[in-house]
């Protein structure tokens, strides 16, 4: 499939910003099954400096450093991407989870870019408690990918999205004791879980197509940035998997960066000197080309 | 322990000698198994056997003064509740014989160059990760490996500072038990131990040949300088701040070698450089020194939810790597799980074998290990393999897991399948022992050293010196001490040692590189000026109040109208608002009295004394690396616990109370006199005669109002007039000058008008402009404007202020408009330039993100 994604964020601040900087993960990357064709950052006030370059984590990000007064800042990042579904999956022949050891190093060699990923970070260390929730998908021997297909079904099942019941400082705990929260918190429960049982996961930052109600025009800006994750098999290497929706992900989602957690991947960050109360509002569409 | 306490020394013949074998379990350091001195301990001993127990105590009651006056203790604005510990350091040293120096020399130098080598590797190619040498997970898990330092760290250069902690085993074998790589490790501490200790037994210590610090302090001074590319190089060491409990640490040894001492609101990023904000603006820096953990480095690309460094600081450092040392994530080898693969690293790294090993320990992320440890797990203490910086000291006990109740052994259990990878399991270990001079008695107790070793350039050296702590045996399996009980290390020389040199006075070569430092962050201009503020309101409360206290005192019995003028005083300066002074109605001692011991200590306004004293302290410590030590120990008079701090909420006699007022009045012109004399008249000086000067100016505005806006009758004005002479301090000028009883006019003229007089309006307001036209002024603002016209109009009032009409009843009304007006106009001078200089917006960053929720 072929998109057009336009992601405008504005901030409005109630006193002047005297100097300010930023890390903008807002570049879709070219990864499996997906084909970035075009894309443009715009900003405004324009930046005293810019930087690009490539993260740790091989994702585009962007540095800027504004220095003259402002109390509006608009970043506008529009991209075209090209989209394949990838190979089906036979979850049920996977390697079992808790056998993955011998598959993380083949030839004497760890493989460190999958290792990685298999502990806990700031955002996403495991309770006890979301330990034991998890391990009821992972019974001894199960296929890695069932287990964590069957794993991120509970969570849709059991989970309520509510944008209110969380903000993005929320710990996972809180999470888990509510029961709600957005995708973000979904995705870094899940990691959490999933890295409990030494599974490599990753988190990923992109955008979802939606789908507007039967016979109702598609709403411009209406949509958001989402957020899932990717766990590896020896068969399949990594394979997206979307708790706030329930599904694998596929053609319909596609990817800005990858990391540990939403910290290492945060779309726009910023420290500003000045600047008072700060309002923030964020437009995406995701619309698909013919 | 207690149990193997000698019998007592104090009954025993005057021939015993006073340190002698104890028997206690472990590792002699001082005597063998007959109770023989060993022969490295022979000089010291029969040095300290010719002073008699007076002078041993003598010694050591030194000791304890100078360490208290140094400031070393634990950090006195934390929970009051708590009870603050004190830093001791032993009569006793711990003795290092030469050829022991010489083989632990090579092996710290060897570990410091395997953990280097593994940093390099760990950031750099990871090839001991891939081959499984290092668990990667263990390096993974750990919060200290920061993967955006990847493309830095490997630039940096070598490791910079490496601390171990050793202990000797029960067969007289060192063991490392904790390493150091994340910061300076309380190197200050070590530094200032061995200062108080030469200064106190300095001849034993010559008389032994102790090897001297002053020679590896020159080496890493002079590597820092080639480190950050040049000699006039200006080299900042950036501390959390002083509510850190190393703080006195880091400050020590900033100043010590002769740099800056920064926090991270003073530094700023902008383009390629990194700034301090300076009164002239912003000032590029070429060095840090960081005493920070890593991770709280850069709020914008590390751990973003502190601000304690500053943002962008790692895209500036990614195109200079020499900026920061320790480079930003080396905390990660020190992770205590490591400890078991040194060995192998060392051979495959260096090709060489491990000479000094760590302490047996056991990595609970490693399957194999985690299962034997739970198969024995009575046997282990339980601790986490990342301990951050870690105060020397202050090492976490650990989970002790004999002692756990089943419940708590069940969640650690659980704990440890969850979280394995950042845990590890110790045994117990020995702790050599070594004779200590406590409590007017000699014994012996168990210790570990931290050792410090440095790059110098060419290569790692160990400083030769080290801080030992006193541990308990039974509980410790890494530098934790009960107590604060400290020892210098000595180690002692073959050849004769070069004569002494001290760091603290500059050799011509680093006398240039010290001027061009004498920068003044914006933060502590703001603090020397309210240095100044809160010494001269301290010095006025109490000539105040011992003005007050001598006439409710006075043996033939005072007459109201003396009290009258005293309680006007008082009570204005006790009313919050401001506004016309009530004429008060029946006076009596018992009201003068009450207000006093309000003022004194009894309430929590910003007049009482005790609060002036206490916020005096704080800025002092604040600014303390730009004082003296000896305008510092003036003012650590006021420290908050202390004994004059103490006394004075607790005096109730009024004779005990004015001695107290003396000494305290005495010990500030102390400190007004040293900082006269001893201090360069830069910026910061010219901050704090600011200060002063502000607050003399309105406090005496104010006495002058409370005393003469309204007519009195002769006998209250008489008493006034006196009062208002004693608080200026101005008695004796009047006398000698008019010879004949105060008159209010000629009063005026000595307060108001006389420039000649350092207690006169008019002085106080000439003087303020002079500092502020000292100022830099190239940033010019109407926050500027505004403080120098608020100034020189106040100037101009009292100028002109004719004094003679003033003292008619008539007249008065235009005096109190003088004096009020000053009232108001000195608080908006003092905010505009708080606000051009000392930037108060600037200091808070705050951070702005945005969230994914997308809904499903």
């Amino acid at each position: 499939m072929k998109f057009e994604v336009s992601h405008r964020t504005t901030y409005r601040y109630s006193e002047p910003v005297v100097h300010s900087q930023h890390l903008v993960h807002l570049a879709p990357c070219s990864v499996a099954n997906q084909r970035v064709t075009r894309h443009g950052l715009e900003i405004h006030p324009s930046p005293n400096r810019r930087v690009d370059w490539r993260d740790t984590f091989k994702n585009p990000v962007t540095f800027l450093e504004i220095e003259r007064s402002h109390k509006e800042l608009v970043l506008h990042a529009r991209s075209t991407i090209e989209t394949s579904a990838g190979i089906p999956t036979l979850p049920a022949r996977t390697t079992p989870w808790d056998a993955l050891d011998a598959a993380l190093a083949t030839g004497g060699t760890i493989d460190l870019d999958v290792v990685a990923y298999r502990c806990a970070s700031h955002a996403t260390t495991a309770s006890l408690d979301i330990a034991d929730y998890t391990r009821q998908s992972f019974p001894t021997g199960r296929p890695v990918l069932e287990a964590c297909t069957d794993f991120m079904r509970r969570i849709y099942a059991d989970f309520t999205f509510d944008a209110k019941a969380t903000d993005v400082s929320t710990p996972i705990s809180v999470v888990f004791a509510k029961r709600r929260g957005v995708c973000q918190d979904f995705a870094h429960l899940t990691l959490a879980g999933l890295r409990a049982m030494r599974v490599p996961a990753r988190y990923v930052s992109g955008y979802i197509l939606t789908h507007p109600p039967p016979g109702q025009p598609r709403m411009q800006g209406a949509d958001a940035s989402h957020a899932w994750v990717s766990v590896w098999s020896p068969e399949y290497g990594w394979q997206g998997l979307d708790p706030t929706n329930g599904i694998a992900a596929g053609e319909e989602h596609i990817v800005i960066a990858q990391g540990r957690e939403y910290n290492d991947v945060c779309p726009i960050s910023g420290v500003l000197l000045g600047g008072g109360e700060h309002s923030v509002d964020v437009s995406v569409d995701v619309a698909p080309l013919p | 322990m207690n149990k193997m306490t000698p019998t007592d020394l104090e009954s025993m013949e005057d021939s015993e000698p006073v340190f002698q074998r104890m028997g206690l379990p472990g590792y002699d350091e001082a005597f063998d198994d007959n109770g023989r001195v060993r022969s490295h301990w022979a000089g010291v001993m029969s040095r300290f056997a010719q002073m008699s127990r007076g002078e041993l105590q003598l010694r050591s009651d030194r000791l304890a003064r100078r360490t208290r006056e140094a400031g070393i203790d634990y950090d006195i604005f934390s929970d009051p509740s708590r009870p603050s510990q004190a830093w001791l350091l032993d009569l006793m040293p711990i003795l290092i014989a030469a050829a022991q120096w010489r083989w632990l020399q090579t092996a710290l130098t060897q570990r410091a160059r395997l953990f280097d080598a593994i940093l390099h590797d760990v950031y750099g190619p990871q090839k001991t990760l891939k081959k499984g040498i290092i668990p990667p997970e263990l390096v993974f898990s750990d919060p200290t490996y920061l993967t955006p330092c990847r493309d830095i760290l490997p630039k940096a250069g070598p490791l910079r500072f490496y601390a171990a902690d050793l202990a000797r085993d029960d067969n007289g074998l060192w063991r490392v038990i904790d390493s150091h790589t994340e910061t300076l490790a309380g190197l200050g501490f070590a530094v200032a131990n061995r200062v108080i200790h030469s200064h106190v037994v300095g001849d034993v210590m010559r008389g032994c040949n102790a090897t001297r610090l002053a020679a590896f302090s020159q080496n890493l001074q002079n590597a820092l300088s080639r480190h950050a590319g040049s000699e006039n190089a200006r080299i900042a060491v950036l501390t959390p701040g002083p509510q850190h409990q190393d703080y006195f640490s880091h400050a020590y040894i900033a100043r010590y070698l002769g740099y800056l001492l920064v926090e991270g609101g003073d530094l700023r990023t902008r383009g390629e450089q990194l700034c301090l904000k300076t009164l002239e603006g912003l000032q590029d820096i070429d060095l840090v020194v960081r005493c920070l953990d890593g991770r709280n480095m850069d709020p914008l690309e590390l751990y973003t939810t502190r601000l304690a460094g500053p943002a962008g600081l790692l895209r500036v450092n990614r195109d200079r790597p020499n900026l920061v040392v320790n480079a930003i994530g080396t905390g990660i080898v020190q992770n205590r799980g490591l400890g078991m693969h040194l060995g192998r690293l060392a051979e495959e790294l260096l090709g060489e074998e491990l000479m000094l090993p760590d302490a047996p320990r056991n990595w609970l992320g490693d399957s194999n290990d985690q299962r034997y440890v739970l198969e024995n797990l009575d046997r282990f203490v339980i601790r986490n393999a990342q301990e951050g910086t870690g105060r020397p000291g202050q090492a976490m006990l650990g989970q002790e897991v004999r002692s756990m109740t089943s419940e708590q052994r069940d969640l650690l259990v659980r704990s440890i399948a969850l979280d394995g990878s950042r845990l590890v399991a110790e045994e117990e270990l020995g702790f050599s022992h070594a004779p200590v001079w406590q409590n007017d008695k000699a014994t012996s107790r168990p210790f570990a050293i931290r050792f410090f070793v440095a790059h110098t350039g060419e290569r790692y050296e160990v400083m030769p010196g080290g801080l030992a702590m006193s541990v308990d045996r039974g509980r410790a399996v890494a530098l934790s001490t009960v107590d604060g009980h400290t020892r210098d290390v000595w180690i002692l020389g073959e050849q004769d040692q070069q004569p002494h040199f001290s760091l603290w006075r500059p050799r011509l070569e680093n006398a240039r590189v010290e001027r061009s430092q004498r920068v003044i962050q914006s933060r502590v201009a703001d603090d020397l000026y309210w240095i100044g503020r809160y010494q001269e309101r301290a010095d006025w409360t109490m000539r105040v109040l011992r003005s007050a206290y001598r006439r409710i005192s006075e043996d033939s019995g005072p007459s109201t109208e003396d009290l009258g003028a005293v309680h006007r005083c008082l009570s204005g300066m006790l009313a919050d608002e401001r506004g016309p002074v009530k004429r008060p109605s029946g006076t009596n001692i018992d009201v003068v009295e009450g207000m006093c011991s309000r003022l004194l200590s009894g309430s929590t306004s910003w007049r009482t004394l005790s609060v002036v004293c206490e916020n005096l302290y704080r800025c002092a410590n604040l600014a303390r690396d730009r004082l003296s030590f000896e305008a510092w120990h003036t003012l650590s008079l006021f420290r908050p616990g202390d004994e004059f701090m103490n006394e004075l909420s607790r005096a109730t006699s009024q004779g005990a109370i004015l001695d107290m007022l003396d000494v305290g009045l005495r010990w500030l012109s102390a400190f007004g006199g040293l900082t006269h004399e001893n201090m360069t008249r830069n910026y910061g000086w010219h901050f704090l005669n600011l200060g002063r000067r502000v607050e003399r100016a309105y406090n005496l505005s104010e006495v002058l109002a409370n005393l003469f806006a309204d007519v009195t009758d002769g006998e209250d004005e008489m008493s006034a007039l006196r009062l208002v002479l004693e608080l200026a301090d101005s008695f004796i000028t009047y006398r000698s000058r008019y010879r004949i009883d105060p008159s209010l006019p000629l009063v005026l003229d000595l307060l108001l008008l006389d420039q000649s007089n350092p207690r006169s309006l008019a002085f106080q307001l000439t003087e303020a402009m002079r500092d502020m036209s000292a100022f830099p002024s190239d940033k010019p603002s109407a926050d500027l404007s505004e403080a120098r016209g608020l100034l020189a109009s106040a100037l101009d009032e009292v100028r002109q202020a004719d004094v003679v009409a003033m003292a008619t009843p008539v007249g008065r009304k235009r005096l109190a408009e003088l004096v009020r007006g000053q009232l108001v106009s000195l608080p908006q001078f003092s905010d505009a330039l708080a606000r051009h200089y000392f930037n108060p917006v600037e200091d808070m960053p705050h951070r702005v993100h945005t969230r994914s929720e997308a809904a499903p």
